[in-house]
């Protein structure tokens, strides 16, 4: 397999006038192209900071980002990014948002008149493509977030905490959709959460990353075919998997 | 019409009050044997008024031009250096801290010496009407262009969309709620400075009839006076509230008010 990001040795201490905070790192990471690799670690570890830096939207302390082996200096723009908090605008309605992507980019709305429908069906919101983001619930936000990252058709998607926001019951169901979209494009992932069982049900391979100052703890391929749907959530072997990653943060006291 | 007479029916008891408070002004006076030329009853108030009112509505115009002036002027200078102060880090470290420390002078203490250097015309109220509008809407720019949210700055950075692009598309309408604080607020200052100005010189507008007819002993006229000024203050002040409509038909916290 083709490396296609390729993280060496990358820090990060924030410093605010006398204050320092250790993020991350340093820490190495090798992501191929077509993999589903999900960062998983406890609140504060530094997961979102790692994700920006990966994008080339906050500096680096030491270290290196490299994408097709070309040094990462400044903000990514063909990949696909979801933050942690959403970046709806209230002035715009949800395809009015999914617009923004596009208008920000340059790219021609008439073009993808088509692709902003097929986005909004997928993940069932054509009815309210019309309403403005304060007339949603929280999860049709998320949902509404989710098109506004994917519209360009990004090779490359990072995710925080995409799935964060939501109850049970849509959390499980938007990770059903996503893992069939994934299925289909086959995009390289990057996604960060903080549920086991949402890392072992999505990625091929989990990074497992320690208490702030985040380091890589182990990473661990997740041998399970896709679809992962609720049949195979419930086997041994899914168990197993999440079982073991619970005991790895347990030693480290976080649950 | 229909919208007027839902209005009419959700506003009923304000219009109650407002009659209620006419009948009290007006029984309590006679009750308590109040001398006409201490406190007019609002009945005299209106037929005076009404025989004086060519000159109230020429004065109302007059002082409208000067508020109107003034504040037009005051909202693009206003823009203008917010939107200059928030983008230049020079100018936020020396122009910002001089607006912040003149925001604390009155600025109405400066009337008498603009009358003084200006003249009895149009031109020093219009100063002044600037002077006292432009203060909180270049401080409330100045905090609406730079309180911006980290993610949408780090989404449209990830866009490498070009500057002017960001602008028009994020940053500008990402202000305008913060923005319209200050409008709001330069709207209610701005009839109080025209009047001003017009009471420590000039030979016409409501604020110079006031005070002429108030030095006359005709305290009625001078109610007459203050409710055309009233009446404009409402006009600025409903004009700016429209325009946040229009401009904004999204804003949250309209549509909670809405729904009440
Ligand atoms: N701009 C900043 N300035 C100073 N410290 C920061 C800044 N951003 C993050 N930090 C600190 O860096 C650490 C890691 O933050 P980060 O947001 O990356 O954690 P996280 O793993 O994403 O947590 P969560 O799962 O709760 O989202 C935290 O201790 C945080 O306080
Ligand atoms: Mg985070």
């Amino acid at each position: 397999m083709a490396k296609l990001i390729q993280v060496t040795n990358l820090k990060k201490i924030f410093e605010n006038g006398s204050e320092t905070v250790h993020a991350f790192g340093p820490l190495s990471v090798d992501i191929n192209i077509g993999e589903f690799v999900t960062i998983l670690g406890p609140s504060g570890c530094g997961k979102s900071t790692l994700m920006l830096i990966i994008a080339g939207l906050l500096e680096s302390t030491s270290g290196k980002v490299e994408f097709e082996n070309k040094l990462v200096e400044g903000p990514k723009t063909d990949i696909g990014i979801m933050f942690q908090n959403n970046t709806l605008v209230p002035w715009r309605t949800v395809k009015g948002n999914i617009e923004l992507q596009l208008e920000l980019r340059k790219l021609s709305l008439e073009d993808y008149e088509d692709k902003v429908n097929d986005i909004l069906k997928s993940v069932n919101l054509e009815d309210f493509a019309h309403r403005y983001p304060n007339e949603l619930s929280g999860g049709m936000q998320q949902r509404a977030a989710f098109c506004q990252a994917m519209i360009h058709e990004p090779k490359i998607i990072l995710l925080d905490e995409p799935l964060g926001k939501l109850d049970a019951m849509t959390r499980e169901k938007i990770r059903a959709d996503f893992q069939k979209l994934w299925m289909i494009k086959k995009p390289t992932v990057i996604f960060v959460t903080h549920s086991i069982e949402e890392a072992v049900q999505l990625s091929s391979r989990i990074i497992l990353i320690t208490p702030r100052p985040g380091k890589i703890d182990r990473e661990m391929k997740i041998d399970l075919p896709y679809p992962r749907d609720l049949k195979l959530k419930r086997s041994a072997k899914f168990m197993e998997y999440v079982n073991s990653i619970e005991e790895v943060f347990h030693e480290y006291g976080v649950i | 019409m229909k919208k007027f007479i839902k209005w009419i029916l959700s506003g009923w008891m304000v219009i109650l009050f407002f009659i209620g408070f006419f009948l009290f002004w007006e029984y309590s006076i006679i009750f308590f044997d109040v001398p006409k030329y201490i406190l007019p009853p609002p009945s005299q108030i209106f037929v005076k008024g009404s025989a004086d009112l060519d000159k109230l509505i020429y004065y109302t115009g007059i002082t409208a031009l000067e508020t109107v002036l003034g504040f037009t002027i005051a909202i693009v200078l206003g823009l203008g250096f917010g939107i200059a102060i928030s983008f230049s880090s020079i100018l936020r470290r020396t122009l910002y801290p001089f607006f912040v420390s003149i925001e604390m002078t009155p600025k109405i203490a400066f009337a008498p010496l603009f009358i003084s250097w200006f003249g009895f015309g149009l031109l020093p109220k219009v100063i002044i009407v600037v002077l006292v509008c432009f203060f909180p809407i270049v401080l409330n720019a100045i905090l609406a262009f730079n309180s911006l949210s980290n993610e949408l700055t780090l989404f449209y950075q990830s866009t490498g969309a070009s500057r002017i692009k960001t602008f028009f598309k994020i940053r500008l309408p990402a202000a305008l709620p913060q923005c319209f604080v200050g409008f709001k607020y330069a709207g209610i200052n701005a009839t109080v400075g025209a009047t001003i100005a017009e009471f420590i010189g000039s030979d016409k507008g409501l604020g110079f009839y006031i005070s002429i007819v108030t030095g006359n002993m005709r305290p009625d006229l001078a109610f007459a006076g203050i409710f055309f000024l009233t009446c404009l203050g409402l006009s600025v002040f409903a004009f700016v509230t429209i325009m946040e409509k229009i401009l904004m038909p999204w804003h949250i916290s309209m549509k909670r008010l809405n729904k009440q």
